[in-house]
């Protein structure tokens, strides 16, 4: 009964921490104050 | 304690196998994505091209063609996208600018193109357009999506604005990388004037009233990594030509540029270094980690069961447990 829950805490907790780190996703920033080019660039 | 410690060691064990596929399949597709504010710029040249000098209307070899092509993500338009669409998307404003010998504006054709941050399928939103005019893509455009596959892509092809085939030619080493190698043959079409033309006071509407018309092909190849989907390397063997009308005279067509359009140097050893860098990232979430998870879970496992079993050893002193006096008849 102990190892079956131990086994289910550790189950719970990687499904916690999956759809943590995937419901919190990443910033999308902000749009780049670069320019679109009209020039070429000496270098990347 | 060898009893608690193998409880947790199994509870660890557990967690760790459960990690490894979760993160593959569950973690990786969502959080694996096209950044919405991405900037990138890439210069290509094409050596001893044929260009147009529209001053005399006569084609001429001149020492190279620059072709400057910027990517830049348009985070607002992407978030109003997001809500409508539902999902994750990414808006990207692409300007290829073309710039002969002589430092002078040849073509500038800006195009916006909207797609799955995750998928890279296209995502279809007003304002998606090439030149001014609305196009509908039915295919990828610039980069493939994440764990590229061996096979055929629809491909859109900006200058006729139709989506077509791009093979799968084969697998190759470029500069150390493993790549796949695609292809596309766009034939003859007849395609629009740039709405920006190279001499002031020639417009798209005024070359129509000639009877002229645009012709394009090309042979465009691509060398992806597969893992990001990043090309690493990109070729293009374009042709242009003006036909018929009374701008060329008696001449039935006349070409407008013809070139072997190649990435500069210092862009392609860029590129590499950056394709190989995003690349580590990608295999620690398709690879890496979750083998790594699910040995340590193994490992974790068999360390748990060996200690449950030292401690049931028989040579061991049993548990002393309270046993409560028995009744006594009397």
């Amino acid at each position: 009964m102990r190892a079956l829950i131990a086994a289910t805490t550790g189950l719970v907790l990687a499904f916690a921490l999956v759809l943590t780190i995937t419901a919190m996703g990443s910033p999308m920033g902000k749009t780049s104050p670069k320019p679109l080019l009209t020039t070429v660039p000496a270098h990347p | 304690m060898r009893r608690k410690a193998s409880l947790i060691l199994l509870a660890l064990a557990v967690f760790f196998t459960a990690l490894s596929p979760l993160l593959r399949w569950y973690a990786f597709p969502r959080l694996a994505k096209i950044p919405a504010n991405q900037y990138q710029d890439m210069v290509l040249e094409a050596k001893n091209a044929t260009l147009l000098d529209y001053g005399t209307m006569q084609a001429k070899t001149v020492p190279k063609v620059t072709i400057v092509q910027t990517l830049k993500g348009d985070v607002d338009a992407a978030k109003k996208i997001d809500k409508t669409a539902g999902r994750d998307v990414v808006v990207w404003d692409g300007l290829s600018y073309v710039q002969g010998p002589d430092g002078k504006m040849v073509s500038s054709i800006p195009e916006r193109y909207i797609f799955d941050a995750h998928t890279q399928d296209p995502v279809h939103a007003t304002g998606e357009m090439v030149d001014g005019d609305p196009v509908k893509r039915d295919g990828i455009e610039f980069k493939w999506p994440f764990l590229t596959q061996k096979r055929d892509y629809e491909y859109f092809d900006a200058q006729t604005r139709t989506t077509n085939p791009i093979h799968y030619k084969g697998t190759e080493n470029f500069r150390g990388v493993k790549v796949y190698y695609f292809e596309q043959t766009i034939p003859w079409t007849k395609v629009p004037f740039p709405k920006t033309m190279p001499v002031k006071g020639i417009t798209p509407e005024s070359v129509a009233k000639t009877g002229t018309t645009r012709w394009y092909t090309t042979v465009r190849k691509f060398w992806v990594e597969p893992v990001t989907g990043a090309p690493v390397y990109g070729e293009e063997l374009h042709k242009e030509e003006l036909r018929g009308g009374t701008l060329l005279g008696d001449r039935a067509k006349v070409t407008a540029f013809a070139g072997d359009v190649k990435m500069r140097e210092d862009y392609i050893k860029h590129t590499v270094a950056l394709v190989k860098s995003n690349r580590t990232l990608v295999l620690l979430m398709v690879s890496y980690l979750p083998w790594g998870f699910l040995t340590l879970g193994l490992l974790l496992l068999a360390l748990s069961l060996y200690l449950e079993a030292r401690s049931r050893r028989p040579g061991d002193p049993a548990p002393t447990e309270v046993q409560e006096p028995e009744p006594v008849t009397a």
